[in-house]
């Protein structure tokens, strides 16, 4: 379960437009615009984000839970890393890129020596190692994320160990093999030690520094400098002149970057039209419009979250769902080009398993694609439940108790998108026989009522997997949903698909998925062609296996005005938006 | 007893009923946002289940932080204290004082309230009046015509129509309100034009309804007839005598529609122009479960709205010196 939220946010571009759109691409490649790069741009303007994505909570990282505060801190300090649009490991505050000792266990990170805290006190390895141990490890401290940084070690969860080795080389140290925990070091920023000592162990007063929610510390560390955050209006920043990165490029070449916050997405379009904002998110249907303005550049991104559509497998849901030929018909008869062009606009491709293309990790080669092509078929589908003993009488399916077969849908209301995703399964299973009534919840309702489910009449806390035997509070039958995949790092997926995940809400469960998911955390595991191999055959089975239909992965698309330069599109446009400049 | 002496013990009854009210509120908000179903660790439950995190782990760490771990009594008599100490609370979806971060908002709230509450009232008793007077007349059918479509326009709609007509169009405003702008400044105003015809409009077609239909009523009392008898030109009759006590039913709508302020509603008008006023603090607060923000903007607001009943009753003596507070 160690999906990373800031790795994603790096992936998804520090251009705020982008965090909020997740970029990783499969879709087409757009051009660079054709404007050659000035040796050395000027600095000037001020570059205004739209989003209505929502504000941030919080610019003290340590309790931040959403993406917008993960962003707003991003614009002031870089990080250990960013990735390239071929996710490659681009390197920030590391000198060198992350040694990997050969038994898998020993991670040593080796930090820039030109890296300074504002007031000129060197960032070290020792502010590292006090941010981990003391703080985000502490007891004390309330940190989101704690469980990054376990191991599973004789049965007990533990820490792994974090030391310095030198002024600017620290080392984690496992006592287990996990290939992708590469992927996790990198995650959070650190604390200047010599200012928050003095707040170690209060709470109140580490949540209430004015320093930390400030972000005073940030010395040279990132490309802006924070100087106001309006609530629910915007935060604003400046070009910082001692950036690291700009000693001799002279970056980041905007005199200001301003994230503003834009209540709908109209008032965010019609901004970005009337020239008010410098760049934002654009909406499937307003594409065309924005594409044929000649001030506006659109760039279209492939994501890395999937929807799906889950069978209740547990004891609650149809017991159809328990056979996987059922499956395998009901995916059959829903069409994934239909989605994709009617309520995608065309901006998404099919998924068929849980890893996107642009993952170092999809293999095509095998995949079951259920929902195109041969593979859409609903006569053939009929046949299939008519082998399994579900016969049709007068246009109706009939359950094993000779009637007409109903099933529930849900999915969490205000998403039109899955809204109209529901609407189309009904309309698909309705041609083969099947009747499908829609429920729209609140996200709470949702999850408490539909998806926490515990053993009945066990005193178990309810969770989102207590077990085969456990169900919901309500059942349900299918439910249109959202997840994401670590491109570099999928196999935090076994969340969702494995026995022991914490949010197999679906009830699947396949002793060979569970192995194939614990082989990617082996000694073995760290050849990356075995690792590859490994997720190739996970990625068939679960196409094949059907733990859900997998649906589509929604592509975004991002408007600038036309004179913002040095923008390269693909998998993670804005990875180097401190080089981006108004030609 | 003198008429100033009563007024005083009313406006000393007001104020100890105040006290007890704003308890009873503050009670009730703060127990009822406790036991509810939801938690502030919601709002994060849909991405963090999309990315398969550690759901329970960050519930539990969430709750801790905000010292909902403890029990509910604790919670409670930990919050009088506070409060009592002038201390409103840390508020966890802003990361910032409560207190502080209503002050700092409350004015763009207010400007946008009090300007369009200038242009709803203006106008609306202008218009309201002039169609009275020119009862069944052209002038009369086309106020009474945009009347309704006043008040029949949602305001987010106009907003929008607003915006694409004048700014992405004619380029004359900008798209959203810009809060660097100096608050007392023709730029400011020049940047509320548009703001405060959104959320102006639908309450000055509706004061446009009620003051014609109550100067029609007062143009047919004797009162008017008298004044006419007595050879006062018209200006006088309408100006001094009809609209003054056309505007006793009126008052109370317009003080109703201020205590707005604290509540809100002007919430569609600052999402559509992008203005960060109480109205988008507050439902945030709401649906972030930032119980801080949401008892204190509660608690104002039942204070805000029991002085500007207090000012109502006032305004009453004033418009009608029959009326008596005993």
């Amino acid at each position: 379960m160690r999906l990373s939220r800031r790795r994603f946010l790096r992936l998804c571009a520090k251009a705020g437009a982008l965090a909020m759109v997740g970029s990783l691409g499969c879709l087409q490649k757009e051009t660079v615009p054709s404007t050659e790069k000035p040796a050395i741009p000027q600095v000037k303007g001020t570059f205004i984000e739209g989003t209505s994505a929502g504000d941030a909570e919080t610019l003290n990282w340590i309790f931040a839970a959403d993406q917008a505060s993960f962003s707003y801190v991003g614009y002031t300090m870089d990080g250990l890393i960013a990735y390239d649009n071929d996710l490659n490991i681009v390197l920030r505050w590391l000198a060198k890129p992350i040694e990997v000792s050969d038994d898998g266990l020993v991670y040593t990170l080796t930090l820039r020596d030109d890296l300074y805290w504002t007031g000129g006190k060197q960032v070290t390895a020792e502010d590292f190692v006090y941010t981990y141990k003391n703080l985000m490890f502490a007891d004390w401290m309330p940190f989101n994320y704690k469980d990054d940084y376990r191991e599973d070690v004789d049965g007990k969860r533990e820490f792994v160990e974090v030391r310095a080795v030198n002024k600017t080389t620290y080392q984690f140290i496992r006592q287990t093999v996990d290939p992708e925990f590469l992927y996790t070091i990198t995650d959070f920023w650190a604390y200047p030690k010599h200012i928050v000592k003095k707040y170690e162990g209060d709470l109140k007063a580490f949540t209430q520094a004015e320093e930390l929610n400030n972000l005073s510390y940030t010395g040279n560390l990132g490309p802006y400098r924070f100087v106001e955050w309006v609530r629910n209006d915007k935060f604003v920043l400046e070009r910082n002149p001692d950036y690291y990165l700009g000693k001799e490029t002279g970056a980041p070449y905007f005199e200001k970057y301003i994230v503003k916050i834009l209540g709908t997405p109209a008032a965010r379009h019609a901004a970005l039209e009337a020239g008010d904002i410098t760049s934002t998110v654009i909406d499937p249907l307003q594409v065309k419009k924005f594409k044929e303005m000649e001030h506006i550049k659109v760039y279209t991104n492939p994501t890395a979250s999937y929807t799906m559509l889950l069978w209740n497998l547990r004891n609650n849901g149809w017991e159809g769902f328990k056979n996987k030929r059922i499956r395998q018909a009901l995916a059959m008869s829903i069409s994934k080009d239909a989605l994709i062009q009617s309520i995608y606009l065309g901006f998404a491709d099919p998924a068929f398993s849980f890893i996107p293309k642009p993952s170092p990790w999809y293999v095509e080669e095998g995949l079951s694609m259920y929902g195109v092509g041969g593979l859409y078929d609903k006569e053939k589908a009929s046949e299939i439940l008519a082998e399994e003993g579900y016969e049709q009488e007068g246009g109706r399916i009939l359950d094993k108790n000779g009637e007409p077969l109903k099933l529930t849908i849900i999915t969490n209301s205000g998403n039109k998108v899955r809204e109209s995703i529901c609407f189309l399964v009904k309309q698909e299973l309705s041609d083969i026989g099947i009747d499908v009534e829609l429920k729209f919840l609140p996200w709470a309702t949702e999850l408490n009522q539909y998806l926490r489910n515990k053993v009945p009449g066990s005193d178990q806390p309810p969770a989102f997997n207590n077990g085969p035997d456990a169900v919901s509070e309500k059942p349900w039958d299918l439910l249109v949903i959202g997840f994401s995949t670590d491109p570099l790092a999928p196999s935090g997926s076994s969340t969702f698909f494995s026995s022991e995940g914490g949010l197999n809400i679906e009830g699947y469960f396949n002793p060979e998925v569970d192995s194939l998911f614990q082989k990617v955390k082996t000694r073995e595991a760290l050849d990356e062609a075995e690792r590859r191999r490994i997720y190739g055959e996970l990625s068939r089975l679960l196409s094949e296996e059907l733990p859900g239909d997998f649906l589509a992965f929604p592509a975004s698309n991002v408007g600038f005005q036309k004179n913002v330069m040095g923008i390269e599109p693909g998998i993670s446009m804005g990875y180097n938006y401190h080089e981006w400049f108004f030609a | 007893m003198p008429r100033k002496a009563s007024m005083r013990e009313y406006i000393l009854r007001r104020v100890i009923y105040a006290i007890f009210i704003a308890w009873g509120v503050f009670t009730l908000t703060f127990f009822l946002l406790r036991i509810g179903p939801s938690s502030p660790a919601d709002k994060y439950l849909a991405t963090l289940v999309a990315k398969g995190e550690n759901v329970e782990e960050l519930i539990a760490a969430v709750e801790a932080r905000q010292g909902l771990d403890k029990p509910l009594y604790i919670q409670y008599l930990d919050y009088i204290n506070s409060l009592l100490h002038g201390d409103w609370g840390w508020s966890f979806s802003t990361s910032m004082p409560v207190m502080e971060l209503i002050k700092i908002h409350w004015k763009y709230s207010f400007q946008l309230i009090l300007l369009s509450m200038l242009f709803a009232v203006f106008l609306g008793i202008l218009i309201g009046v002039y169609s009275a007077v020119k009862q069944y007349t052209k002038a009369d059918y086309i106020a009474t015509f945009f009347s309704f479509i006043g008040i029949s326009i949602p305001n987010f709609w106009l907003g929008i129509m607003l915006i694409l007509v004048f700014s992405v169009k004619l380029g004359v405003f900008k798209t959203y309100y810009d809060t660097s702008l100096p608050m007392f400044s023709l730029a400011n105003l020049k940047a509320l034009v548009l703001p405060v015809i959104t959320l102006g409009t639908g309450s000055m077609a509706a004061y446009t309804r009620y003051v014609r239909a109550s100067t029609l009523e007062n143009l047919r009392k004797d009162f008017v007839r008298t004044a006419r008898a007595k050879g006062l030109p018209d200006r006088v009759v309408i100006g001094k005598h009809v609209l003054r006590n056309a505007m006793l039913p009126v008052v109370t709508i317009i003080m109703f529609d201020l205590s707005g302020v604290v509540f809100g509603g002007a919430y569609l008008t600052e999402i559509i122009f992008g203005i960060p006023g109480l109205g988008q603090i507050s439902f945030n607060a709401i649906f972030a479960d930032d119980y801080g923000v949401v008892v204190a903007v509660t608690l104002i607001g039942a204070l805000v709205t029991l002085f500007f009943n207090l000012i109502t009753d006032i305004a009453y003596t004033y418009l009608d010196p029959r009326i008596r507070y005993e």
